[in-house]
């Protein structure tokens, strides 16, 4: 399974205040919010911790049918620059983050090296873009080509009602969209 | 106050966060924050602060995991208005 989520940081800056009273308090755990403070760049480390905890949450609700908001409760570890680990409960994610000036992507998965498919697109046109791309590995036409999602939301691709991947995760925010997938 | 008047003071704190017009001009106790009104997921933090800050009360984590629509931000106040 993938989960993925991306971060508009010049957005992020201006659609939430990371140092207002109580914030980091709510989503983080004390080992998190100790890794915001110290870091050099916190803003960034607050939206880096924020994506890991998005993109696992995203494998999750495609394991079980809940929602909830829960955010302390993924916690974060960094291994590397692009590397953590989230854990929730029992369960546990590897992460991989690419972080630059304009975004922050991060996709996570249930083992550590997981083959799978992203690609960065319009966020208006994620949904063409899926639908091309499966059309190109599977050879399916696009017209036949549907999106589902379960029930608390997780999005999957079918075509004569049969999944044409293993997982998919969609995310997009402010100038970016993206699509992870693996394939069958 | 009531539960009805709960829904203009709620009205009120999800507004900046609001990326659907349309949904929040139907703003009811059935409205999703995510699935309706396309509010992004880190702004619910800000909501649950609002919230705190406009009904002066403290919403626990457990609390926090449900709030995810307009009737479950309703329930929560008025428990948590009941315990003081």
């Amino acid at each position: 399974m993938i989960g993925n989520d991306i971060i508009d940081l010049s957005l992020a800056k201006t659609e939430s205040n990371w140092q207002r009273k109580g914030f980091l308090e709510k989503q983080f755990t004390a080992n998190e919010q100790q890794l915001v403070l110290e870091a050099t760049n916190s803003f960034v480390m607050v939206w880096r911790l924020w994506s890991m905890k998005e993109a696992a949450y995203k494998i999750y609700t495609q394991q079980h049918v809940v929602r909830f908001f829960a955010p302390k409760k993924f916690e974060c570890k960094l291994i590397s620059v692009k590397e953590g680990v989230v854990c929730f409960e029992s369960h546990k994610f590897y992460t991989k983050s690419i972080v630059n000036k304009h975004y922050i992507f991060t996709k996570a998965s249930l083992e550590k090296e997981m083959r799978s498919y992203s690609e960065m697109v319009s966020p208006h046109e994620i949904d063409k873009m899926i639908k091309e791309k499966l059309k190109d590995i599977t050879a399916c036409p696009i017209s036949g080509i549907v999106q589902k999602k379960s029930k608390n939301g997780a999005p999957n691709y079918y075509y004569n009602k049969s999944p044409l991947i293993k997982s998919c995760s969609i995310s997009h925010h402010g100038n970016y969209g993206v699509f992870s997938i693996i394939e069958a | 106050m009531t539960r009805k008047e709960l829904i203009p003071s709620l009205r009120k704190i999800v507004k900046p966060y609001v990326q659907d017009q349309e949904a929040f001009q139907n703003l009811s106790e059935e409205t999703d924050f995510i699935n309706d009104l396309k509010i992004n997921s880190a702004n619910l933090v800000d909501i649950i602060l609002d919230v705190e800050d406009e009904f002066d009360i403290l919403i626990d984590n457990d609390s926090m995991e449900k709030m995810l629509s307009v009737k479950a931000a309703m329930d929560i106040i008025e428990t948590k208005l009941g315990e003081s």
